[in-house]
């Protein structure tokens, strides 16, 4: 059965207009629905374009201020605030705190200068106003209210410029708090959590930013700075002289010098304690420098070219005198020793100075002026200061010289052995000789090894002619043992340089130069002195245990000079050292000189080593050496380096022994 | 025109008449009638409905446009609140047109085409108001003016200095807020 419908037609007239009221609400209801899902539609576009904008030129921006202003320039536009800025996390020495970026975006600048004087001449500490809360917290502050706020240093121009909200969220790196940006508004603005959202994404933007500019600086900070000390590197430091010496051409009465430091000695300090302590002593001279430095000049650059190479560019002297003087400073510096792993080093550096004209050609040209300064001051005697002139130019070519002479030298065969008699404390005989190499320059120019020994070293010639010295005397002492047979026969002393001994068939050099003489092996003592001994420590105790075991005898030159462990030394098969002749010089002069010959004799003793005391010049030394147990002596006391015929002629003549004997005996 | 014009008017209309005149209206202007608040429709037919009123009342399209305008603001006041709470008086409104209240108009009616209106303050006191439009509407602005002084319990004067309907390139409306 169908339901009853009303067929009056003023009932059914009501009837549709009811319908039709529903009708009309259900159309305003869908219409309010769909205006809202709009409007929020659009909201969303509107705040996804505002973060792709920002993350768009964020990824393109040069520079943070750059993509902080266009930021700021963007939310402000976004959510009409008047005033937007950013401060940037600055590190110093005393504290971290927010400092002004130059990033601002600004409606009304005039009515809002009393904010944006009181934001440049303030930094802000952790926790101390807007920024700084934000900076403690890591998250958004949302201050509706300014004029109730406490903790707001800048009340006075809040209360100026009328405003009344603030907003300041943190840019993020990691965790890290690395800026703020902050916003200021006229209207009293209700906390709006979807709005802060948007401002993290955008800070995570941001913080992108910063972290992408950090890793350039970081790379460009690392291209043209020394890893271990942080000083600029060769790079940096060719650029700051080339532009000193651009300067230098404009303006006059304002100099420049470039200092080329060479620490002397420190490859013995890596050798001796290990390259992390040579490290640390680098580390420590690098502050020391840099020290006297920051006293005395407004302008310079301290570089590390590398190694123990330290270079430094003065700048705005008043004087061409200031830098030698600098340079003395700088040597001061080194005197009171550093403690490396507890134990007391000495440095000491040479120190090349050159000043800079304006018109040198490249940036090199100071750098090789001074670095030619500073080989003259090593070659005087390290730990003193050079000033570079004309003439150092001239050695350098010298030595350039001198090396070609020498490359003749070996081929025209003009090196010649010299021999020093080696005498016994006890029987006051010869025991055997030191040969001593000389180069026939011409007729009457004899050369001494001092004079080109040096070069020979640092180009390699060295090995050669080492190994010349090595085949001459065994062909030589095999010579004279025939012509004077002893019980014990002699000896010869014979020393190797360190790049010699460095070759990888330097055994079998000894071997073949030994062989070939047919000497016993036992007639030829190897000469090596402290720096070779530890430059490579394992190595150098296997070389010197197989010559050993092969029957040539060790001796260790210069003993004491160097840095050699005690513990080491025992390691090292070694059957003589040599007193060096400045400790015999000190013998008898100071109560310090005796002491410390007295205690290596106890040390040889009882490590079972023969002791030869080199440089014995006088009757004194040589008394006092064998009263307390000295073997042996070499030294112009008893004769000077001979050449063969005179070598020959002491053998015959036996003069120096009764010499000896004649001396000791009363 | 968007649709939500031609509800407003129905709603102005009904309220103040009843919805058997607005349906005489819709007749007498050959117009569709089926207006959603979201729709476009021809500016032609808000128009007519205009002109029609005008001759069904016995007055001008200016006046209907000036009613209308003064009556639309409290059922505006009521669909659109979050307009309105942000303002302390009908000068403060006003003059957030350009910058709030057609920005929202877009928000939820994209396209919609809302006239710009330069504001320049007068030295004696009163706000200069240029309007340009092709739809000569320069009444609906002046009842707007004042059904937002009537919401915000405040007095607006509003006088046509410049106006296209009088030839002139654009209107002028010089309004006076009692202080």
């Amino acid at each position: 059965m169908l339901p009853q419908v009303t067929d009056d037609p003023g009932l059914q007239v009501l009837r549709i207009e009811r319908r039709l009221q529903r009708e009309r609400a259900a159309r305003l209801e869908g219409e309010a629905i769909a205006e809202k899902g709009l409007r929020e539609l659009y909201e969303k576009q509107q705040r996804l374009a505002l973060v792709e904008t920002i993350a768009a030129a964020s990824n393109q921006s040069a520079s943070i201020e750059g993509a902080f202003n266009l930021a700021i320039k963007e939310i402000c536009k976004y959510t009409e605030w008047p005033l937007g800025q950013a401060y940037i996390v600055h590190c110093s020495s005393e504290d971290l705190r927010l400092e002004p970026l130059q990033a601002r975006h600004v409606t009304d600048e005039d009515a809002l200068r009393p904010m944006i004087e009181a934001t440049s001449a303030t930094s802000f500490v952790c926790g101390e106003g807007l920024p700084g809360r934000v900076f403690a917290s890591a998250t958004p502050v949302w201050v509706q209210c300014l004029a109730t706020d406490r903790n707001l240093p800048r009340a006075d121009a809040v209360v100026a410029c009328g405003i009344h909200s603030g907003i300041a969220f943190p840019i993020l790196v990691g965790r890290e708090v690395a800026a703020v940006v902050e916003f200021f508004s006229y209207k009293d603005q209700e906390p709006d959590a979807a709005l802060v959202t948007l401002l993290g994404q955008i800070g995570i933007q941001l913080g992108r930013v910063i972290e992408r500019k950090r890793a350039e600086d970081r790379l460009i900070y690392d291209a043209s700075h020394d890893g271990l000390t942080g000083l600029p590197n060769r790079l940096l430091f060719r650029d700051r002289v080339d532009r000193a010496v651009a300067r230098a051409r404009r303006i006059s009465g304002e100099h420049f010098a470039v200092l080329f430091i060479d620490l002397d000695r420190f490859k013995l300090v890596n050798d001796s304690l290990g390259h992390a302590a040579g490290d640390n002593m680098l580390v420590e001279i690098a502050q020391r420098l840099h020290g006297v430095l920051q006293q005395h000049l407004a302008a310079y650059t301290l570089a590390r070219l590398g190694g123990d190479e330290f270079t430094v560019l003065l700048e705005e002297l008043d004087s061409p005198n200031k830098a030698m003087q600098i340079g003395k400073l700088l040597i001061d510096a080194l005197r009171t020793p550093i403690l490396i792993d507890g134990q007391e080093i000495y440095a000491s550096a040479s120190i090349g100075v050159t000043n800079i004209t304006g018109t040198e050609p490249s940036p090199e040209t100071p750098l090789r002026n001074a670095d030619l300064a500073m080989y003259r001051a090593k070659s005087l005697g390290r730990g003193r200061v050079e000033l570079y002139d004309i003439g150092l130019h001239d050695i350098a070519v010298e030595r350039l010289r001198l090396e070609g002479d020498l490359r003749r030298a070996l081929v025209n065969k003009e090196f010649i052995l010299h021999y020093q008699p080696i005498v016994s404390l006890e029987t006051h005989e010869i025991i055997g000789f030191e040969a001593l190499i000389r180069w026939q320059r011409g007729p009457q120019d004899l050369v001494f090894p001092g004079d080109f020994i040096g070069v020979a070293e640092d180009t390699g010639l060295i090995v050669l002619i080492g190994g010349w010295v090595l085949r001459e005397a065994c062909r030589m002492l095999a010579g004279l043992q025939a012509r004077y047979p002893r019980p014990e026969p002699l000896a010869i002393s014979i020393n190797i340089s360190p790049r010699q001994f460095t070759q990888p068939d330097f055994i079998d050099q000894v071997r073949r130069a030994v062989l070939n003489s047919g000497l016993e092996p036992r007639s030829v003592r190897l000469e090596i002195t402290e720096t070779v001994a530890i430059g490579d420590p394992e190595r150098t105790i296997l070389v010197l245990t197989a010559l050993r075991e092969f029957g040539v005898r060790i001796s260790l030159d210069d003993f004491g000079t160097g840095y050699s462990s005690l513990n080491y030394l025992h390691r090292l098969p070694v059957d003589t050292l040599k007193i060096d002749r400045s400790f015999v010089t000190g013998l008898g002069l100071t109560a310090e000189g005796t002491q410390i010959i007295r205690a290596i004799l106890v040390l040889a003793e009882n490590l079972k080593i023969d002791v030869v005391a080199e440089g014995t010049e006088q009757e004194g030394q040589i008394r006092q050496l064998a009263d307390m147990g000295c073997h042996y002596a070499q030294g112009y006391y008893f004769s000077k380096p001979l050449a063969l015929p005179d070598l020959d002629a002491l053998l015959d003549s036996s003069a120096p022994l009764s010499k000896v004997a004649a001396r000791t005996a009363d | 025109m968007k649709g939500i014009i031609f509800n407003v008017l129905e709603e102005v209309v009904a309220r103040q008449f009843s919805r058997d005149v607005w349906e005489d209206l819709i007749d007498n202007a050959g117009v569709d009638g089926a207006y959603t608040s979201l729709g476009n429709y021809a500016d032609e037919e808000f128009v007519s409905l205009v002109t029609t009123s005008a001759e069904v009342l016995g007055k001008t399209p200016g006046e209907i446009l000036r009613w209308f305008g003064q009556s639309a603001m409290p059922l505006l006041a009521t669909r659109y609140p979050y307009l309105f709470e942000s303002h302390r008086s009908s000068r403060d409104f006003v003059l957030s047109v350009n910058t709030i209240i057609h920005p929202e108009v877009h928000k939820i009616y994209a396209g919609a085409s809302c006239p710009f209106f330069h504001f320049k303050p007068s030295d004696n006191g009163s706000m200069m108001m240029a309007y340009h439009s092709k739809r000569k509407m320069c009444m609906l602005a002046q009842g707007f003016i004042e059904g937002a002084a009537n919401h915000y319990h405040d007095h607006a004067d509003v006088h046509h200095r410049e106006c296209m309907l009088n030839g002139d390139k654009k209107c002028l409306l010089e309004i006076k807020w009692a202080a």
